[in-house]
């Protein structure tokens, strides 16, 4: 096992590599110049130019790139200069908020979705099921920041139930309590999406399962129904659900963009689209090849779920 | 009539959710924020909380709160009185001003306020070789580029000599570039000061959580009196409409630049509306080298065209009032009162078109969907797009993100677009016009001129106005201007902005100043 | 044809097709409709409710008319939703197919960098894009194909790399065909199903991200409408005039749903499996919708009993009279071997006993089963649950599939023995090793803790034998349990049964079509052919004499008795189709005696004593045999 996680490891090194090429050129690439996030409306020209050179963003596109790698891989990620602070600081800070964010809805969509998807399966067209599929399929089409903002106006404007937004109350929070207040309308916005595409992906398999000769060995045994559903047949569509969840994580993060600008939620996503936006390069750079490698070691992390929970795949 | 239905549809929509509320609920009720605590609503996390290294208004809300200058604005007025300097002099010939400075006064940090730390601010912002100039960048340091040198009398005078008369320089001192950090803040913190600022105003700076709030501590010992506040938190909510739902849920007490569609929600008796008029001018660039609007009329008739009333009482739901032309009446010493905004014409603006032989000019319209100042950019933009539309022009909007629209716009229109949307907040009636209305200030000399407007005429009052010392002079040499431009129509000339504030029923004496700065020493929360 | 009637028999696909079809109808004519000018102004009435004067759908923030923006934003995003996903698509199957069809070096290299981007969070791709092409519709639609084509690539490479070597490609490589040609006419028309599903599938995902686009103000450009930058400029009212954001929020819901709807119609339509119905799960128990008279018990001296049991299949409007009213018994160590082709029934009628046919689309309609006297049929779920495995036993065919892939053999073992005796885990875990012990499995206290996989066919036939005998039941039924094996592992463990049923003194039912093998088991047997028994008696007196035409045949396939596995192939023709059964005998049509009368009526089954046959021309005068 520990043979096939290091194999697993170094194969991602290539891919992160390309990551980083990726990431650099396409900052590189994009119109629009630093310097004016920094100056602000009063950027002439010539001011530009000054902090493009004091940026060192003049010299050879080959050489900036082997600079910023070569950094990184010293654990220097940069100065973010529309934030005035270490790349690295900004990213940890703002990724362990959408870690939060993510984590709790990817938790809340693979177990509700799971569930849902089961279930459905097991009372097949009966009304649990219709009622299951509908929601799922409602869930699947609304989009997120729609229905983000609909939970605003109803569950904190109206009824004032949950806080408007933020991760945490102004002053004097920051407490289990405020940040749970605070994380349930994003959290539960951000995993409608995936929850549907669980609960969809967790019926087929649990149909498809549902049907093999080892659920009816198990019946034929007189195991009780709940053990054959929730045992037997759910541990088997397993092996079909597990891979779709890495695919999930990756949209789920994605998706926290959305929830994050909603809901003003601190997290990385948000961090990013506004770097992007101020084309501060560096904190791009970081943020991305950051989010990129946590990607890539949770898909590892689930293709090691994968076959321990699966004998038959060789390791 | 409007707002029963308006309550059918909110209704209509609880409804809709309620149930699954009611399955997840289990929040308590939002709590109000305690007493002697104030939390406002910023429309943007700060850059830095460095003066000398921020250009924004967001950032300048809490820098004037923290800091003090040599000078400020007399409350409500763009006029200065003194600040951390008692008195000071200017000699003859304008280029000498001499500041007394108040003694006793420290820094947050403990250090001393004297006037070493004043020529240490002056030359870290202008000397290259000043040891901690590489803690900037300082992009408006230029405010101060006429300053030669700045010496140290004794302990309590310092002397700025001026390479030539400069009118603004005492309004510049009271602007947030002019405002005074801590010498030993800076030497220990160096390139992170503007994480760790230290000044001498009547807020400590206590916490800044990235993307969650800064903390402000009430100065017990502040020169001109203690606040009335404890603490102070400015919290980042960059969506107006989150904002606005936080400020109707009781999560922030005090909230800025309210987007006018929300206005109506704080109509009742738990929150104040607060309104001020402030120097700001919100217009459209033409591009006067090439396309259609390199003629006068055509300009003209686009002045005539836009229905700049309807902008400003629906789109703005009257949160600006309609500009006549390039200086704002804030600083009413140098409006000129005479003018009268262009009418709403539309057939005049076709005859204007006709006889440019301009039947159906094509336009492109360059809109941003943001930033500082820009009230409303997207509806305005197509508001007037349609007006635009309606008497002829052909006009294509292109719509930028605000810093890919400044990399857009303030390089010039030529042979991009022939019109762009801006707006100016300023603190003298020069630094708009000379900034971007003078034949010096097209982009390749280095200004924001980004429609090559140039008229020798206008170059020369400008010239003259920022040397003379008489303030009369000068009103009369801006008034002329404004006259002129507004005639030649280098721009559409569409709002002048009421700024605005809505504060919950808990906060008294909040009052929002014509420099758009926020002052909260005197306010008092329940 | 077939699509389409596949398609529309799915209600709620069809439902989804219909609003689809009416909002791409509306969309059409929208520029014919009188409708007002969706970009014109009118700031004086902004704000307008729906129902007002003019105005359907009511006013936007510049008062222009919400209906006319609506139906021209439906317009302009359903166009880039089709259009994304098609050159997503497009450009994914290409990339897929090249890399999946290619292989090698140039699958490994395209496949790293489709690994890197969907490494790097979506949304950033597309809003770097935009951020690099510029604002606007078209370039949000670019973004947003772009994006996507990683996972399409991905998908359609799976299929391809499974296409790759099949044989009719190989046979275009060596006529000498080439790639792009094998790649056109052979791979495309076999993968165009997969990229049509996955395109249904993510039609609707397009439209919600070029909508989530130009939310962020990087799609269309204003004063143009699509249901995006509608919900974007809303957005700003939403507390005051929630209408606005509602109207094209709503829409976005309506055609998403349609979309998907109608995919999953789609989906279900073209794939194979699913359009055979087979994707349905059974119930803990099968369906009994039992109709006449229930027959008693008759003989008593029997374990189990089964009474004109009668099981059939619904599928759709077709009724598969699988098994045909079925009279069998058994006694206490008694075997009995139920014998006939594939098809015939008897595996259903096996499974009807402890109600374990498949169902839906399984359903006994009528008959009995005796347990020690008492009719299961109909019983309820718990009852019936209770009785399997510990009276009533089952050993199924390919134990590969029977047996769970993810549990170890003992643990299986374990349960089986725990669901029905609350012992310890440990004492159970003893009695498991017991059992492998009993069935003759070696090292069976290491072997207890291997996965089935890792085990051999005659192994873990072994371990479903032993899983049967668990709780000492008093009936087993053995389906086919020895087919999927080689000869001298068929041996060893028939004479394993023959052993435990004489020690044990348990009834057998062994199900087989192997006459070799009911030779050297059982003591009587049933011959069963299209749903029912024709022949029956002692297993001597129908091999030395058998009555019924077919069962002759049968035996005529076996040239040599117990000499091994036999194949029945060699009767010419084919089972009837149970869902059309003529009157009369069902072999008739295959058999060389058959005359008119054959056709005609039911025939019954009888004999003398222990002996039976449902024929009027028996091969042979039935004697009283003897058991």
């Amino acid at each position: 096992m520990t043979g096939y996680i290091l194999k697993r490891l170094l194969s991602a090194v290539p891919v992160l590599l390309g990551i980083t090429v990726i990431v650099f050129l396409i900052m590189a690439l994009i119109p629009g110049d630093p310097a004016l996030a920094i100056l602000g409306a009063y950027a002439t020209p010539e001011n530009v130019a000054k902090i493009n050179r004091d940026l060192g963003l003049d010299a050879p596109l080959v050489a900036r790139y082997f600079i910023w790698l070569g950094n990184m891989l010293t654990g220097d990620f940069g100065t973010s200069f529309s934030l005035n602070r270490p790349v690295i600081d900004e990213v940890l800070d703002r990724f362990s908020a959408t870690l939060l964010l993510a984590g709790t809805s990817f938790l809340l969509c693979t177990l509700l979705g799971i569930a849902a998807g089961v279930i459905s399966a097991a009372k097949q067209y009966g009304w649990a099921d219709k009622g299951i599929t509908f929601a799922v399929l409602l869930g699947i089409s609304i989009p997120s920041f729609f229905l983000g903002m609909m939970m605003i106006l109803i569950f904190a404007v109206e009824l004032r139930w949950f806080p408007v937004s933020g991760m945490k109350m102004a002053y004097g929070g920051g407490g289990f309590a405020d940040v749970a207040n605070h994380l349930v309308m994003p959290a539960f916005a951000l995993a409608v999406v995936a929850t549907g595409v669980v609960a969809r992906l967790s019926r087929s398999a649990m149909l498809e399962v549902l049907r093999q000769d080892f659920i009816r060995t198990a019946r034929a045994k007189g195991v009780r129904e709940g053990r054959v559903v929730w045992g037997h047949a759910l541990r088997a569509a397993m092996v079909g659900i597990i891979p779709v969840l890495g695919i999930q994580a990756g949209f789920v993060l994605s998706g926290a963009v959305y929830i994050e600008m909603v809901f003003q939620w601190p997290g990385v996503g948000r961090m990013l689209v506004d770097a992007i936006l101020k084309r501060d390069i560096l904190l791009v750079q970081g943020g991305v090849v950051f989010v990129a490698a946590c990607y890539v070691l949770f898909n590892i992390a689930v293709d090691v779920a994968q076959s321990l929970l699966d004998p038959r795949i060789k390791t | 009539m409007k707002q029963g239905m308006l309550n059918w549809t909110r209704r209509g929509v609880l409804a809709a959710g309620t149930a699954l509320g009611l399955a997840l609920s289990m929040g308590p009720a939002a709590a109000q924020t305690p007493p002697g605590v104030l939390i406002v609503g910023q429309i943007a996390e700060p850059k830095a909380l460095d003066p000398a290294a921020v250009t924004a208004v967001n950032d300048f809300r809490i820098l004037m709160n923290v800091y003090d200058g040599l000078v400020r604005y007399k409350s409500g007025t763009l006029e200065v009185e003194p600040a951390l300097a008692e008195s000071w002099e200017i000699s003859e010939d304008g280029t000498t001003y001499t500041f007394k400075l108040r003694e006793g006064v420290t820094f947050h940090d403990g250090s001393a306020f004297d006037a070493e730390a004043v020529k240490f601010n002056f030359d870290r912002m202008l000397k290259e070789d000043h040891p901690f100039h590489d803690t900037g960048p300082f992009p408006l340091a230029f405010f101060f580029s006429s300053v030669e040198e700045v010496t140290v009398i004794d302990p309590l005078t310092v002397e700025f000599q001026l390479n030539a008369p400069y009118a603004p320089f005492l309004s510049n001192l009271a602007y947030p570039t002019g405002l005074i950090v801590s010498p030993a803040a800076v030497e220990e913190y160096g390139a992170d000061y503007g994480r760790h600022p230290s000044g001498t105003g009547p807020f400590t700076f206590a916490e800044w959580e990235s993307n969650t709030h800064v903390i402000l501590n009430a100065n017990g010992d502040y020169w001109d009196g203690a606040p009335e506040l404890e603490t102070v938190v400015f919290r980042p909510i960059t969506d107006a409409n989150t904002r606005t739902a936080e400020m109707l849920a009781g999560g922030i007490d005090l909230m800025v630049e309210v987007p006018p569609v929300a206005l109506s929600e704080f109509e009742g008796d738990d929150f104040t509306v607060v309104e001020q008029a402030g120097p700001h001018v919100w217009f459209l660039i033409l591009n006067a080298k090439d396309g259609p609007f390199a003629e006068k009329a055509v300009r003209q008739a686009a002045n005539y065209a836009v229905n700049k009333t309807a902008l400003v009482e629906n789109v703005l739901e009257g949160t600006a009032e309609v500009a006549a032309g390039p200086t704002p009446p804030a600083f009413a010493w140098a409006y000129n009162e005479a003018l009268e905004p262009y009418p709403y014409d539309p057939e005049k603006a076709k005859a204007l078109l006709a006889e440019a032989g301009m039947e159906a000019p094509e336009v492109t319209f360059f809109v941003t969907e943001g930033g500082s100042g820009m009230l409303d950019p997207v509806a305005m933009g197509t508001a007037i797009q349609a007006d635009l539309e309606a008497v002829g022009f052909d006009v294509t909007i292109e719509t930028y993100e605000w810093n890919t629209f400044l990399g857009e716009v303030n390089p010039g229109l030529e042979g991009k677009a022939d019109m762009a949307e801006m707006a100016w907040m300023t603190n003298d009636p020069d630094t708009l016009p000379y900034l971007a209305l003078r034949t010096d200030a097209w982009p390749d000399k280095g200004g924001f001129n980004s429609g090559y407007y140039s008229n020798p005429e206008v170059d020369e009052l400008l010239e003259k106005a920022r040397v003379s010392t008489s303030q009369d002079e000068r009103a009369s040499l801006y008034q002329e201007m404004q006259a002129i431009v507004q005639e030649d129509a280098p721009w559409v000339f569409v709002a002048n902005w009421k700024q605005n504030a809505v504060t919950s029923s808990a906060v008294e004496d909040f009052a929002l100043e014509p420099s758009f700065f926020l002052l909260l020493r005197d306010v008092v929360k329940n | 044809m077939q699509f389409l009637t596949l398609l529309m028999r799915n209600r709620l696909a069809a439902a989804g097709g219909i609003v689809l079809s009416l909002v791409v109808l509306l969309a059409l004519v929208t520029p014919l409709l009188p409708l007002a000018n969706p970009d014109v102004t009118d700031t004086a009435n902004r704000f307008l409710m729906p129902g007002a004067q003019g105005h359907l759908l009511g006013t936007d923030h510049l008062g222009r008319d919400l209906l006319a923006r609506l139906l021209h934003g439906t317009r302009l995003s359903l166009a880039v939703g089709f259009a994304a996903a098609f050159f997503a698509a497009f450009f994914g199957a290409a990339i897929g197919i090249i890399a999946g069809y290619f292989g090698g070096r140039t699958d490994n290299l395209i496949m790293r960098g489709v690994d890197m981007l969907m490494a790097f969070p979506y949304i950033l791709l597309a809003l770097a894009i935009v951020a690099a092409l510029g604002p606007g519709l078209t370039n949000a639609l670019i973004a947003v194909a772009a994006v996507n084509i990683p996972f399409f690539a991905r998908n359609i490479r799976g299929v391809t790399v499974g296409l790759a070597h099949k044989e009719f490609v190989d046979a275009a490589r060596l006529a000498g065909l080439g790639h792009t040609r094998i790649i056109l006419t052979e791979i495309l028309p076999n993968v165009i199903p997969v990229i049509v599903i996955a395109m249904s599938t993510t039609i609707g995902w397009m439209i919600l991200e070029t909508a989530g686009l130009s939310f962020l103000g990087l799609g269309s450009q204003p004063p143009q409408a699509d249901l995006g930058s509608m919900l974007g400029e809303a957005r700003g009212a939403l507390i005051t005039n929630p209408h606005t954001s509602i109207v094209p929020g709503a829409m976005i819901l309506v055609i998403v749903m349609g979309i998907n709807l109608l995919g999953d119609g789609v989906r279900d339509a073209l794939d194979p499996r699913l359009r055979s119905g087979a994707l349905t799960r059974p119930m803990p128990a099968t369906r009994v919708e039992r109709k006449g008279t229930i027959p008693d018990q008759g003989d008593g001296e029997a374990v189990l009993s089964l009474r004109q049991l009668q099981t059939q299949f619904h599928v759709k409007n077709r009724i598969y009279k699988a098994v045909g009213g079925v009279d069998l018994k058994v006694a206490p160590g008694e075997c009995l071997g139920v014998i006939g082709e594939s098809g015939s029934g008897k595996s259903v009628t096996a499974l009807s006993v402890m109600g374990l046919v498949a169902s839906p689309p399984g359903v006994i309609t009528g008959g009995a089963v005796y347990f020690q006297g008492e009719d299961l049929v109909g019983a309820p779920y718990e009852h019936l649950r209770s009785l399997r495995g510990d009276k009533v036993a089952y050993i199924f065919q390919d134990p590969l599939a029977t047996l769970h892939p993810l549990y170890k053999v003992g643990d299986q073992l374990i349960e089986a023995i725990r669901v029905h005796h609350p012992v310890g885990r440990s004492e159970a875990r003893a009695r498991a090793v017991a059992l492998l012990k009993q069935v003759r499995i070696p090292n069976a206290e290491s072997r207890i803790d291997s996965y089935p996989h890792e085990m051999s066919g005659g192994m873990r036939q072994r371990v479903g034998i032993a899983m049967a005998l668990a709780n000492d039941p008093e009936v087993i039924i053995a389906d086919e349990p020895t087919t999927a094996l080689d000869v001298t592992v068929q041996a060893q463990i028939l004479s394993l049964l023959d052993e435990l049923r004489r020690e044990r003194g348990l009834a057998i039912v062994f199900i087989t079509h192997d006459f070799g093998v009911v030779a050297q088991l059982c003591d009587r047997v049933a011959v069963m052919y299209a749903g029912r028994i024709v022949e029956t008696g002692p297993t001597e007196a129908v091999l030395n004499a058998p009555a019924h035409p077919y069962t002759s045949r049968l035996i005529a396939c076996v040239p040599e008795l117990g000499g091994g596995r036999r194949r029945l192939e060699a009767i010419p023709g084919l089972p009837p189709a149970v869902d059309r059964l003529e009157p009369g005998c069902a072999f008739a049509p295959r058999c060389l005696k058959a005359s008119a009368a054959c056709r005609e009526g039911d025939i019954a089954l009888e004999g003398p004593g222990m002996r039976a046959v449902r024929c009027i021309h028996p091969e042979a005068e039935l004697e009283e045999g003897v058991a």
